[in-house]
C-alpha cells in the first residue's frame, strides 16, 4: 500500500495512458460485440446494465473491503426509481430518468451503507441479506407504486434527445449503455485514484490504522457506500429504460450473490476484473443456457470450480499477474 | 395462555430443526474457517439417500438415516480432498465462489437424476401420528427433531470440549501452524471435522425432510436461513448456535402468529437489532 | 447504419422466406431452477402435439427453439425473446410460465408481427396489454371464483383466507372474497403470508383462532404447498373437521405423490385434471407421459402447451406460413375445438380461453397412488377477472 503512495505521483502519466487504453479498449469490444453481434444486442445490454451494477459493488467490496450480499437493493432501487418516475409521474426522458434512478440507488447506498456497516465480516454478511430481503419484501408490499410481484409495466422512455426510440432491435439501448459505462467507468477511475479512493484502499488494509491517523473510518465508508449506490442506480434505470418493465428480481438476493460471483469471477479490487468478470459469467450462461435450458447449472458451477482452481485471483487479477511475469522474464 | 404455549411449542420445534439442519455449518464456517455455501448441498444428498433408501428400496427409517450418513460422507471426502482443500485459509470471498459453484454442480446433477418433483422420506409408524401434550397436539416427528437436537448439541459440545480431538481441533483452530509443529496431524483434524460436518448436513437434511422437503432447488432455498442462523449464533460456537436458532426460531413463529402479513419485516429487523446488538453473533468471540 | 441494413436485410429475407420450409416457434419458460417441473410440463405438452400431429403443418416444418428464464425476470426474458425474434427469427412466441415474463414481452410483439401465446401466465391483466396475447392456460380468477360458489352452495358461512403474498395470491384472494361475499358469505379473516414461510404451524394456530370452519388457501406448488397441508393435518385441523378449500394448483398430480395421504379429501377448483375422463385425454396423457419419462410429473401446464401448440397450428394454417401476427390472432378468435381438459374456445373480445371448471377433490386410486377426482362441473367459464378489474 504505501509503495503504491510513494510512486504515485511519479507515474500519473503513465497511469493516464493506461486509462486511454482501457477506454479504447472498452470501446473497441462494444463496437466488436455490435458488429459480430448485431441480433444480440438486447443480452448485450443487459451485460452493460450489470456491469454497472457489479462495478458499483466493486467500489464498495474490492476498495474498501466490505462483504455484501444485498448489493441488488442499490440496483433495484434505481430502477424502481427511474421506472416508477416514467410510469406514475410522467418523467419520460431517458436522461431524466438515469438521474432520478442515480438518486435512487443513493438514497438507497446511504440506508443500506449505515446498516451494513455495522457489523464485520460474517456479521456484515448477514446484515447485507437482512437489508436486501427488507428491500424485496418492501417493494412486494407497496404493490399499488411498484406492480408487486407481477412486476411494474407501463415504463415508456422517449426517444432519446428526441430522435432515437428504444425499439425492438435494442440499438439506441445499446449505443446508450455504452455510453453510461464510458462515462461511469472514467469518473470511478479518476474517484479510485483520488486522495478519497486512496483513504478507501488504506481502509480495507487496516480499518484501526487509518482511525489512528485520524481518517473516519465510517464517514468514508459511508460516502462511499453513496456514491457505490448512485452507479448501481445509473444500471438499474438503465435496465428500466432497456427493458421497460422492472420485476422484483431486480431486488433479490439471488441477483446480489450473482453479482458478487461475477465480481469475485473477474477479480475484485480492480474496475477491469469487475468488467470483464460480468461480461465472461453472463455471456457463457446465455451460451450454455441456451444450448441446454434444461441443465446449463452444472455448467456454470464447472466454471466457477475451475476459476479457484486455476485462477484464485480472479481472470483479470490472474491475467494480469501472468503477465507482469511475462514481462520480468523478457527482461 | 393456552395460545402462549401452543405457539412457543410451535416455537421451540422450529428453532430445534433450524439446529439440526444448520449446526454443521457452524463447525465448518467457525472451526475451519470456511464459508461454506455448499451445506445445504450436502444436507440435500443426504436427504436424497434417505428418500432413495427408505422408498425404493423400501429400508427402515434408521437404516436409511444410516446409509445416508455414511454416504453423504463417502461422497464428500474426495471433494474436500480435490476441491476444498484448495480453500482452506483462502480470502472468503474466494471461498464464496468454489462453494457456489459445488452448490451449483450438485443441484443439476440432481435435477438430472432425481427430477424435479419433492421427495419425501416416509416415516416410521411411531413418528408418524401426533402426540397429545394436553394442551394441544404436535406432530411426533416435530418432537423427535427437538430431541435429535438436543442429543446433537450435547454430543458436539462433548467432542469438542471434553475429548483429545476437540483439543486438537481447537489448537488448530487458533494456529494451525503451531499445531502442526506440536505434532498434530492438521490435514488430518481438517478432513475429519469436515466429515462431522458433512455427517451433521446430511443428519439435519434428514430430520428436517417434514419441514424443509427434499427437491433439487433445496441446496439454494434455505442457504440464507442456515447462513443468518450460524451467523446470528457467532459460527463456531455451539450454544450460540442454539441459542440463536431458540431466539430466531421464536421470532419468526411469534411474527407469523402475531403479524403473518408482515413476518418478513419481523423476522429480519429482529436479524438486525440482533447483530447490531451483538456484532460477533450472539456468543461469538471478538476476533 | 451498416446494421440498419442487415437487420433490414434480415427482415426481408424473412418476408421472402414465407413460403419456405421451417417455421420456428420460440419457447420461453422455466427449464431449470426451482419451478423446472413446470417447464418440463411445457415441454411435455408440446411434444405430445407434435408427436400426434405432425411436426408439419401444410408444407412448413415446425421448429421449436427453447430458452430458460428460471425465476421471475422480466429484463432476461425480455432480452430472451428480442433474440428469439431477431436472431433466431422465430414466427411465434409462446411458453412464459411467470406474468412479470410475459408483461416484459408484450411491448415487442407489434413491432415484431409475432403473436404471443401463453401457455400459463395467470394475471387477468397480460390480455389487455396488446391485442397480439392469446392465452390457453387459465386466470386465478377463473379457476377460484367457482370455489365460492361451491362453498356457499355446501352451506358454509364463514371462511378464512390463507394465500401466500404475491400477484397470484392475491388475485387468488380478491376472486374468492368477491364473490362469496356477493353470494352471502363472509371472510373473517384474509391472511397474507410472505412467500418465504418454511413453517406453518403458526398460521395454523390463527386459523383455529379465527372461529372458522372452512378455510381457503393459495400457495404456489412445490415445498411452501407440502408444508402447509403437512401443517394443516398435523395441527389437528383436519380432525377438527375445518374444511379446506383451494384453487387445483396446491394439487397439481406432480406434488401429489409426496403429499400422499395428507392430500386426501382436498378439495379444489382447476380447469385440468389428468384423471380427467374423455377420449382426448387418454391420448393426451399418453403421449405427454411418454414425453416427460416419469409419469408422475404430468400436471397441468403440460395441457396449457398442449393446447397453445393446437392455437399456433391453426394459427400457422391460417396465415399459410406467412408471418402476419394479426391475421394469425384474428384467425383463432373464436376457434372452439375439443381439448384433452373438456371443451374449449378462444373468447373473441378478450382472446383468453373459455372453459370448464371442474370441482375435484383428492382420492387415491386401487393402484395406491392419489389423483384429482371431478365430483363436478362448471361449464363454459369465461375471466371475470377482466370484468372485476375494469
Amino acid at each position: 500500500m504505501t509503495a503504491a503512495s510513494d510512486t504515485q505521483s511519479a507515474v500519473q502519466p503513465a497511469y493516464r495512458r493506461r486509462d486511454l487504453t482501457g477506454i479504447a479498449v472498452i470501446l473497441g469490444i462494444a463496437a466488436i460485440g455490435y458488429f459480430l453481434f448485431p441480433n444480440n444486442l438486447a443480452l448485450l445490454t443487459r451485460i452493460l446494465a450489470i456491469a454497472l451494477l457489479v462495478l458499483s459493488l466493486d467500489l464498495v467490496t474490492g476498495f474498501c473491503g466490505v462483504a455484501t450480499l444485498g448489493h441488488a437493493a442499490l440496483f433495484g432501487a434505481g430502477a424502481y426509481a427511474a421506472g416508477m418516475a416514467a410510469a406514475h409521474w410522467g418523467i419520460t426522458d431517458p436522461i431524466a430518468m438515469v438521474v432520478v434512478g442515480a438518486i435512487g440507488g443513493a438514497a438507497a447506498g446511504l440506508l443500506s451503507g449505515v446498516i451494513i456497516l455495522r457489523g464485520h465480516g460474517l456479521s456484515q454478511l448477514v446484515l447485507s441479506i437482512a437489508v436486501i430481503h427488507l428491500f424485496h419484501e418492501a417493494a412486494n408490499k407497496a404493490s399499488a407504486y411498484t406492480g408487486g410481484s407481477d412486476g411494474l409495466a407501463g415504463i415508456s422512455p422517449d426517444p432519446l434527445f428526441g430522435l432515437f426510440a428504444f425499439d425492438l432491435w435494442g440499438r439506441t439501448a445499446y449505443g446508450f449503455g455504452v455510453a453510461l459505462l464510458v462515462i461511469v467507468f472514467v469518473l470511478l477511475r479518476i474517484l479510485v485514484r483520488s486522495p478519497f479512493g486512496m483513504l478507501c484502499r488504506g481502509i480495507r488494509e487496516d480499518p484501526v490504522r487509518v482511525g489512528a491517523m485520524g481518517g473516519s473510518v465510517r464517514g468514508t465508508l459511508v460516502k462511499m457506500y453513496v456514491i457505490s449506490g448512485a452507479v448501481a442506480g445509473v444500471g438499474g434505470a438503465l435496465n428500466a429504460i432497456s427493458t421497460q418493465v422492472v420485476g422484483l428480481d431486480s431486488l433479490s438476493f439471488t441477483t446480489s450473490a450473482e453479482a458478487l460471483v461475477m465480481l469475485v469471477l473477474g477479480g475484485t479490487g480492480s474496475l477491469y476484473g469487475a468488467l470483464l468478470g460480468t461480461a465472461v459469467f453472463m455471456w457463457f450462461e446465455d451460451v450454455v443456457s441456451a444450448a441446454n435450458p434444461f441443465h446449463w447449472l452444472t455448467m456454470v458451477g464447472a466454471l466457477l470450480i475451475a476459476v479457484v482452481l486455476f485462477a484464485p485471483r480472479g481472470l483479470f487479477g490472474t491475467a494480469a499477474l501472468l503477465l507482469d511475469r511475462l514481462k520480468e522474464r523478457r527482461r | 395462555m393456552q395460545t402462549i404455549f401452543s405457539v412457543a411449542v410451535d416455537a421451540l420445534a422450529y428453532g430445534m430443526v433450524l439446529f439440526v439442519i444448520s449446526i454443521g455449518l457452524s463447525v465448518t464456517m467457525g472451526l475451519m474457517r470456511v464459508v461454506n455455501l455448499a451445506h445445504g448441498a450436502f444436507a440435500m444428498i443426504g436427504g436424497y439417500i434417505a428418500s432413495y433408501a427408505a422408498s425404493d428400496l423400501g429400508l427402515g427409517y434408521g437404516v436409511a438415516m444410516l446409509i445416508a450418513v455414511i454416504g453423504t460422507i463417502v461422497i464428500a471426502v474426495p471433494i474436500e480432498r480435490l476441491l476444498y482443500r484448495r480453500i482452506y485459509g483462502a480470502p472468503e470471498l474466494t471461498q464464496v465462489l468454489m462453494t457456489i459453484g459445488i452448490t451449483f454442480c450438485v443441484i443439476g446433477i440432481a435435477n438430472y437424476v432425481f427430477g424435479p418433483t419433492l421427495k419425501t422420506i416416509p416415516l416410521p409408524d411411531t413418528l408418524r401420528g401426533p402426540v397429545d401434550l394436553g394442551f394441544r397436539s404436535i406432530a411426533a416427528h416435530r418432537l423427535f427433531a427437538i430431541a435429535c437436537g438436543a442429543v446433537v448439541a450435547v454430543a458436539l459440545w462433548f467432542l469438542l470440549e471434553r475429548t483429545p480431538f476437540g483439543v486438537k481441533v481447537r489448537a488448530t483452530v487458533d494456529n494451525a501452524a503451531m499445531a502442526a509443529s506440536l505434532g498434530v496431524r492438521t490435514r488430518i483434524i481438517y478432513a475429519v471435522s469436515f466429515a462431522v460436518a458433512v455427517g451433521l448436513a446430511a443428519f439435519g437434511g434428514i430430520v428436517g425432510a417434514e419441514l424443509l422437503p427434499i427437491e433439487p432447488y433445496y441446496a439454494l432455498r434455505y442457504m440464507v436461513t442456515f447462513l443468518v442462523v450460524v451467523s446470528v449464533g457467532g459460527a463456531g460456537s455451539i450454544p450460540g448456535a442454539l441459542l440463536a436458532c431458540l431466539v430466531l426460531g421464536g421470532i419468526d413463529t411469534t411474527g407469523r402468529y402475531l403479524v403473518p402479513e408482515y413476518g418478513e419485516f419481523f423476522f429480519y429487523l429482529a436479524v438486525i437489532a440482533i447483530v447490531w446488538i451483538f456484532p460477533h453473533g450472539l456468543l461469538g468471540r471478538a476476533k | 447504419m451498416k446494421a440498419l441494413l442487415l437487420a433490414a436485410t434480415a427482415v426481408l429475407a424473412f418476408c421472402g422466406s414465407a413460403y419456405a420450409d421451417t417455421i420456428k416457434v420460440g419457447v420461453v419458460g422455466p427449464f431449470s431452477g426451482p419451478f423446472a417441473i413446470q417447464g418440463k410440463n411445457f415441454k411435455a405438452g408440446i411434444d405430445a402435439y407434435m408427436a400426434l400431429n405432425g411436426s408439419k403443418v401444410g408444407a412448413d416444418d415446425i421448429e421449436i427453439i427453447y430458452r430458460d428464464v428460471p425465476t421471475p425476470d422480466p429484463a432476461q426474458a425480455k432480452a430472451l425473446a428480442q433474440e428469439l425474434v431477431v436472431k433466431e427469427g422465430v414466427q411465434y412466441l409462446t411458453g412464459f410460465y411467470f406474468t412479470p415474463d410475459a408483461m416484459a414481452v408484450t411491448p415487442l410483439l407489434e413491432q415484431a408481427n409475432v403473436p404471443l401465446v401463453i401457455m400459463n401466465a395467470a394475471t387477468s391483466a397480460i390480455v389487455t396489454k396488446s391485442p397480439l396475447v392469446v392465452r390457453t392456460s387459465f386466470t386465478l380468477w377463473q379457476t377460484s371464483a367457482p370455489m365460492a360458489k361451491v362453498a356457499s352452495e355446501r352451506g358454509i358461512k364463514k371462511v378464512i383466507t390463507v394465500v401466500s403474498d404475491y400477484g397470484p395470491g392475491v388475485d387468488s384472494e380478491t376472486a374468492f372474497k368477491k364473490t362469496f361475499e356477493a353470494a352471502g358469505g363472509t371472510v373473517v379473516e384474509s391472511i397474507r403470508m410472505p412467500l418465504s414461510t418454511n413453517d406453518f404451524s403458526p398460521i395454523m394456530q390463527r386459523v383455529k383462532d379465527s372461529g372458522a370452519a372452512t378455510v381457503f388457501a393459495f400457495l404456489p406448488s412445490g415445498p411452501t404447498t407440502l408444508g402447509f397441508v403437512k401443517a394443516y393435518n398435523e395441527n389437528g385441523l383436519k380432525e377438527a373437521g375445518i374444511q379446506f378449500l383451494a384453487p387445483g394448483d396446491l394439487t397439481q398430480e406432480s406434488d401429489l405423490p409426496a403429499l400422499g395421504d395428507a392430500a386426501i379429501g382436498l378439495t379444489t377448483t382447476f380447469h385440468y385434471a389428468v384423471s380427467h375422463v374423455s377420449p382426448e385425454n387418454k391420448t393426451f396423457v399418453e403421449a405427454a407421459r411418454k414425453a416427460i419419462g416419469n409419469p408422475a410429473e404430468l400436471s397441468f401446464p403440460a395441457v396449457g402447451a398442449y393446447d397453445g401448440m393446437h392455437v399456433i397450428y391453426k394459427m400457422i394454417e391460417a396465415t399459410g406460413g406467412k408471418q402476419d401476427a394479426q391475421k394469425a390472432v384474428d384467425a383463432v378468435k373464436g376457434l372452439a375445438w375439443e381439448s384433452p381438459r373438456g371443451p374449449v374456445s378462444i373468447d373473441a373480445e378478450s382472446r383468453h380461453i373459455t372453459q370448464n371448471i371442474y370441482l375435484r377433490e383428492v382420492a387415491k386410486a386401487e393402484d395406491g397412488t392419489y389423483y384429482n377426482k371431478e365430483i363436478a362441473t362448471f361449464e363454459k367459464q369465461t375471466d371475470p377477472g377482466l370484468a372485476a378489474s375494469k
